[in-house]
């Protein structure tokens, strides 16, 4: 292996997935990487804020750039993936998402009516409005791969992606999710309002905008991505930054402002989308630039803080300790 | 509400504020105010109430101006309210004793102004500490250099505080410029920190002292040496009676000061001459041709000149015939001797004339430098005093001095009621009645030495004199004739003159002078011996006969049990006349007479000290190599020796073995061990004249270097003087040359010289350490060859440079610095660099073509690039900083405890 294994395909590919994304989702970079880290990192990812800022339009350009259109499954030719949307609501039941047994008066038999979630790319819109039940089938689906209905299972096909998104506002009838259900999300982000400029800029284009369906091309295959996935995996991660990693992930067990640290699985997934990050910034090796930037949208939503200064500062405070201790390191202390 | 939340902030800083900056400041307050009141005793409260004042003052000032009060204004009420307080202090009613409480007031309102300014300083002016540590150290300073018992510990130890205060300033400094937020864990790391930058110090000074090794344990030795004696002195101070006599002979005669000096004259008060403390004692070989011994006073100072500025005589370096001996015996190696063939010249004597010799032991170290000697002494040699007389007398010389037979402390005196001594007396003038005159004498000479201002004061005495004296016309019988005016009886048979200690209720040390005497001749007919000295001299003088001031020791033979041993106490410190008379040279002659009224009980005298041994061979030499402390041998080498009583300069230089198994090693006359001894050391080695060793006596005709030849090997040693080093030689020739106080090795200055050395070369090296680090990291990124480890370490190089450009990487990743802070401003590539450098780190570790390129692009390149940025002065300052360099290196603790940046 050496160290530029990226392919100028890839590296191209990447491009062209993040400025396709960028052309309708203006002034968020960095939330566009994300989002691809955790489709690359073969993970789901949760975003967080006010209604309006985006989170739809993101996951539908997502999936439109490596999809045909809503229904395009044609998988096996390598061509476009299928995207499905889910708005949740409260009285939305888990055979909505599964699906059901109908019976088939040909057949006289019950047939299996797959659900919306049998797809590659899931947005499930507002998830923390549907009821516990609902949004542990969809975990269910997001942890395991598969779908479990009677007696039946059913795999889902190994490129599933979800877009969850959830408002922070409380409103009536909403569920929010437990702890261990947001663990499963590789990575929780919120949005924020954009710029002043950004803002001028997107009323200027809004009618392009808009028009999402149409100003965006499908620039990924099925394949591509598959690839992309395996590219991810082969990204080289030293010794010293797993060690940091450790040490982070002890440290928020260990700090005194925390009441739950992250998890072992938290800390894999941290590795995972470590390598994806890197790789969307088109490198083949870890620095640690990339763990300063994934230890929020990674860790944070794992983790249980005692208070809300704790909150914004604690994992910061581990963060700049690894930092500057790797920054510290020598070229060649290798453990 | 928001104002309520804004000043109870405000009162949270301050209140902060006041633990970290107004507590600590208190506290070295009252250490130094502890100092001060150990040196001076102007205060009379406690310290804790002179503490209390300053801190007042100091609370006051720092709370006011930390709430942006008016300097101009509360100046100007501080003053009004001291005007105030003064008036209503001075109006106050009787009882009160006004001029003690205005001086009290005066005092303390001085201690709370003080604390006031600090208060003022450490809000308004940015690096006030610096000033406040300048003070504290200057006043610490002062008031050791005070104290008696002082060692290098103790001053390192009193100088303690006041670093540690200066250091916990610095380091508090940066924190108070901006709001300073303080829980218990900060706190606790400020302490951590400041504790390691005191380590740092530490470690500074260890490594000081290793370089200073050699000059401190120079330091030590002396101060030891200093020390021990000093608190023999403290230690018979406590007796009490005459503190003030340690002056009386500090500085050495040599006369190169014709200035007044009150040390150097004569203080003879009622304390002095009170005091029963023994000064010396001596073995005077004189006798009488019948085996009695013949005492001579024993001479200190000759007082010649008139100084009608000051009215009164003082001693003068432009002497014609000067015939004072220029020794100083603490500068003689041990058994060496100084002759001065110039005062045998200018003694003026050749009839009667006999050399004397004397032993002198001096009991108080006061007199090292001085030479104490009956007349004109012009040889003296150290000798060693014998072991158990140590505790007694701390050094010794022989001398040889000039006398006449004429002159011994029988003739000198008043007639006393022996009638044997009486004849000798009237013997002694009928021989001077040779002399009719001064007209053969040197003309410079005898206008020098009967010089005298004219005015009414000296007329009424000179009118005196001629009146006593219109009937003799020899000098003796002058003499003779104002001796007798103070003799003299009224009618009832009753002295006129009178010996008093107290003359005119005033305690005066010094010589009176002309109005004093005029005073004591005309109407009071009391005082003491300087009284009468000085009269007689000024009525002798007026009479045309040269004649001078003498102060010196008035000699008693107490008892006959040790003939030729005579005992000097503080009460025979005296002053009488000598007078010329041509072809006798000077001879003494005593006016004071005696007190009737009180006789003091006779003391005894001591057990005089056994001679010490004889030696036959003294070797002033250089040790060659370290001591053999097994073995006990010492090699030296020498070219001069004293063998058998004479000095030899060896025309070559030999080398030979000593055995000091038998030898006492003396390091200014202080016991120490063979270890004391250095490398080069100069030692005097001294070999005693015993029965057990093999002594070759001197052959006659045989050339001295052959004698030093058969010397047995190795030489027996009994005594080994190590002397000061030949730098310290150096150094006090030319004090000697400048100033007339000497001491022997170092003095104060240059001990306390060396001290500022020491802290300047301490502090100097740690303003040098960020320095040294550049230098270390640059040549470590030049000469690296090893591509990888190249690339680290010109990372390390130029993160350490950024840095110290100003440009500190807080809590950025180093890729993330290079980026948003360093590329825009100094434009060095780092970013480019920084990524192939983090490929090379976190990668697999392969070079692309190009790399190499862009690392030595990079390295030859971010130099110059900051240099042109920051302009090459500023970065020169920077590495000054030793708080910027410092945080580069504490960088990890700081993100600890001061991110407060959300994500």
């Amino acid at each position: 292996m050496t160290d530029n294994p990226l392919t100028s395909s890839h590296s191209a590919k990447l491009l062209t997935l993040s400025q396709n994304i960028e052309k309708i989702i203006r002034g968020k970079p960095q939330e566009i990487k994300y989002v691809v880290t955790a489709l690359l990192a073969r993970g789901h990812i949760l975003l967080e804020d006010n209604p309006g800022a985006g989170k739809t339009v993101l996951a539908k350009t997502l999936a439109l750039s490596i999809s045909e259109g809503a229904d395009g499954i044609n998988h096996a030719t390598g061509g476009g993936v299928a995207f499905k949307r889910i708005q949740f609501t409260p009285d939305l039941l888990p055979m909505d998402l599964i699906g059901s047994y109908i019976f088939d008066e040909e057949k006289k038999d019950f047939v299996f009516k797959k659900g919306p979630l049998f797809t590659h790319v899931l947005l499930a819109d507002e998830i923390n409005r549907a009821s516990p039940k609902v949004q542990s089938a969809l975990l269910e689906c997001m942890a395991e791969n598969q779908i479990s209905a009677g007696d039946t299972t059913f795999q889902l096909d190994k490129f599933f992606f979800t877009i969850a998104t959830q408002n922070p506002i409380e409103m009536e009838g909403t569920y929010p999710l437990p702890a261990a259900q947001l663990d499963r999300f590789f990575m929780k982000i919120t949005f924020g309002y954009v710029t002043e400029e950004v803002e001028l800029d997107i009323y200027n284009n809004y009618l392009k905008i808009g028009d999402v369906k149409n100003s965006v091309k499908q620039v990924l295959t099925y394949n591509d991505v598959i690839n992309l996935q395996q590219e991810a995996e082969n990204v080289y991660l030293h010794q010293e930054i797993v060690k940091s990693i450790v040490k982070l992930v002890q440290g928020t067990r260990h700090h005194q402002d925390i009441a739950l640290g992250c998890s072992t699985r938290g800390g894999i997934i941290f590795i995972k989308c470590l390598k994806a990050w890197a790789l969307v910034n088109q490198r083949t090796y870890v620095i640690e630039d990339d763990i300063r930037a994934l230890a929020q949208p990674v860790l944070h939503h794992r983790l249980i803080f005692r208070n809300r200064e704790a909150s914004r500062v604690a994992l910061q405070q581990l963060v700049d300790i690894e930092v500057n201790r790797l920054a510290k390191l020598g070229i060649n202390s290798k453990a | 509400m928001i104002q309520q939340a804004i000043m109870r902030d405000r009162i949270m800083q301050l209140l902060i504020r006041w633990v970290f900056v107004v507590l600590p400041t208190v506290v070295i307050g009252y250490i130094t105010l502890r100092f001060i009141n150990f040196s001076y005793t102007a205060f009379t409260e406690g310290i804790p109430v002179q503490t209390l004042y300053f801190a007042a003052g100091l609370l006051l000032a720092y709370s006011l101006y930390f709430f942006r009060a008016r300097w101009i204004v509360t100046f100007a009420g501080l003053w009004l309210a001291y005007w105030i307080a003064e008036r209503i202090i001075v109006k106050l009613p009787g009882e009160f004793d006004v001029f003690y409480a205005t001086a009290k007031f005066q005092l303390y309102s001085a201690l709370f102004l003080f604390g006031w300014l600090f208060g003022f300083l450490l809000v308004r002016v940015k690096y006030s500490y610096i000033i406040l540590f300048g003070v504290l150290a200057v006043t610490t300073l002062v008031a050791i250099s005070n104290t008696i018992d002082i060692s290098l510990t103790y001053m390192l130890l009193h100088l303690v505080p006041v670093v540690v205060y200066g250091l916990y300033m610095l380091f508090l400094s940066p924190l108070l410029t901006e709001t300073l937020e303080m829980d218990l864990k900060k706190s606790g790391r400020l302490l951590l920190r400041f504790s390691l930058f005191l380590i740092l110090v530490v470690l500074a000074f260890v490594f000081v002292e290793r370089i200073f090794k050699k000059d401190l344990q120079a330091v030590e030795k002396e101060l030891a040496a200093r020390g021990a004696k000093e608190n023999k002195e403290g230690s018979e101070k406590m007796d009490g009676e005459y503190d003030e006599r340690f002056g009386l002979m500090e500085k050495r005669p040599d006369g190169k000061d014709d200035g007044y000096r009150l040390k150097d004259t004569m203080k003879i008060n009622s304390k002095m001459s009170q005091s029963d403390r023994l000064m010396f004692c001596s073995k005077l070989n004189n006798y009488f041709p019948d085996g009695n011994p013949k005492p001579l006073y024993f001479v200190y100072h000759y007082l010649t000149k008139y100084d009608p500025v000051r009215e009164t005589f003082i001693r003068d370096v432009a002497v014609p015939f000067f015939d004072e001996f220029n020794a100083d015996p603490s500068e003689l190696a041990m058994y060496h001797a100084k002759e001065d063939s110039s005062v045998i010249r200018n003694s003026l004597a050749k009839k009667k004339r006999v050399v004397v010799e004397a032993e002198v032991y001096l009991a108080s170290s006061t007199w090292k430098h001085s030479l104490l000697a009956p007349a004109s002494a012009f040889y003296c040699q150290t000798i060693p005093v014998e072991k158990d007389f140590q505790k007694t007398f701390i050094s010794a010389y022989k001398i040889k001095s000039y006398a006449s037979e004429l002159n011994n402390a029988y003739f000198v005196y008043n007639p006393s009621s022996n009638p044997m001594l009486e004849a000798y007396q009237e013997e002694r003038f009928e021989e001077l009645r040779n002399v009719n005159g001064y007209r053969n004498v040197d003309s410079t000479f005898y206008s020098y030495y009967t010089e005298l201002p004219s005015g009414p004061l000296y007329d009424s005495i000179s009118k005196l004199s001629y009146t006593l004296t219109k009937n003799v016309t020899r000098p003796v019988d002058k003499v003779i004739a104002v001796r007798d005016h103070f003799l003299q009886r009224d009618e009832d048979g009753k002295r006129i003159f009178r010996y008093t200690l107290k003359p005119g209720g005033v305690d005066d040390p010094n010589i009176p002078n002309a109005s004093m005497l005029d005073n004591f001749l005309f109407k009071t007919h009391a005082g003491y011996c300087t009284y009468y000295a000085g009269a007689s001299l000024l009525m002798l003088r007026a009479l045309g006969i040269p004649s001078r001031f003498t102060t010196g020791f008035a000699t008693i033979n107490r008892s006959d049990k040790n003939k030729g041993w005579y005992w000097f106490y503080a009460s025979q410190a005296h002053a009488w006349t000598q007078v010329y008379f041509p072809g006798y040279g000077w001879l003494d002659f005593d006016m004071t007479i005696g007190n009737e009224e009180q006789q003091g009980a006779p003391r005894p005298d001591g057990t005089p000290p056994l001679p010490p041994p004889q030696p036959w061979l003294v070797l002033n030499a250089k040790a060659v190599s370290a001591p053999d402390l097994k073995r006990k041998r010492l090699d030296v080498s020498f070219t001069n020796i004293i063998y058998f009583d004479e000095a030899y300069q060896l025309n070559k230089s030999f080398e030979r073995p000593i055995d000091a198994s038998i030898c006492r090693i003396l390091y200014d006359k202080k016991d120490t061990t063979l270890s004391a001894i250095q490398p080069g050391d100069s030692v005097i080695v001294v070999s005693y004249k015993d029965e057990a060793k093999v002594i070759l006596p001197p052959r006659r005709g045989v050339p001295i270097e052959s004698q030093v030849a058969a010397f047995p090997v190795p030489i027996i040693a009994d005594e080994i003087h190590i002397k000061p080093k030949e730098k310290t030689k150096k150094e006090d020739a030319v004090t000697k040359k400048n100033t007339t106080k000497e001491e022997n090795g170092m003095t104060w200055q240059e001990i306390l010289m060396l001290a500022g050395k020491i802290t300047g070369t301490m502090i100097l090296l740690i303003f040098l350490l960020p320095l040294f680090y550049l230098i270390y990291l640059t040549l470590r990124s030049r000469f690296t060859t090893n591509p990888k480890s190249k690339a680290d370490s010109v990372y390390r190089s130029a993160l350490y440079q950024f840095h110290m450009a100003g440009v500190e990487r807080t809590n950025e990743t180093p890729l993330d610095y290079a980026r948003t802070k360093i590329d825009p401003v100094f434009h060095a590539g780092f970013e480019q660099f920084m990524h192939i450098y983090l490929r090379l780190k976190y990668g697999v570790g392969t070079f692309l073509p190009g790399d190499t390129d862009t690392i030595s692009r990079f390295a030859g390149g971010f130099g110059p690039a900051v240099r042109k940025t920051k302009g090459f002065f500023t970065l020169a300052m920077n590495y000054f900083n030793i708080l910027l360099a410092s945080r580069y290196f504490t960088q990890s603790e700081k993100n600890e405890q001061e991110n407060q940046l959300p994500l």
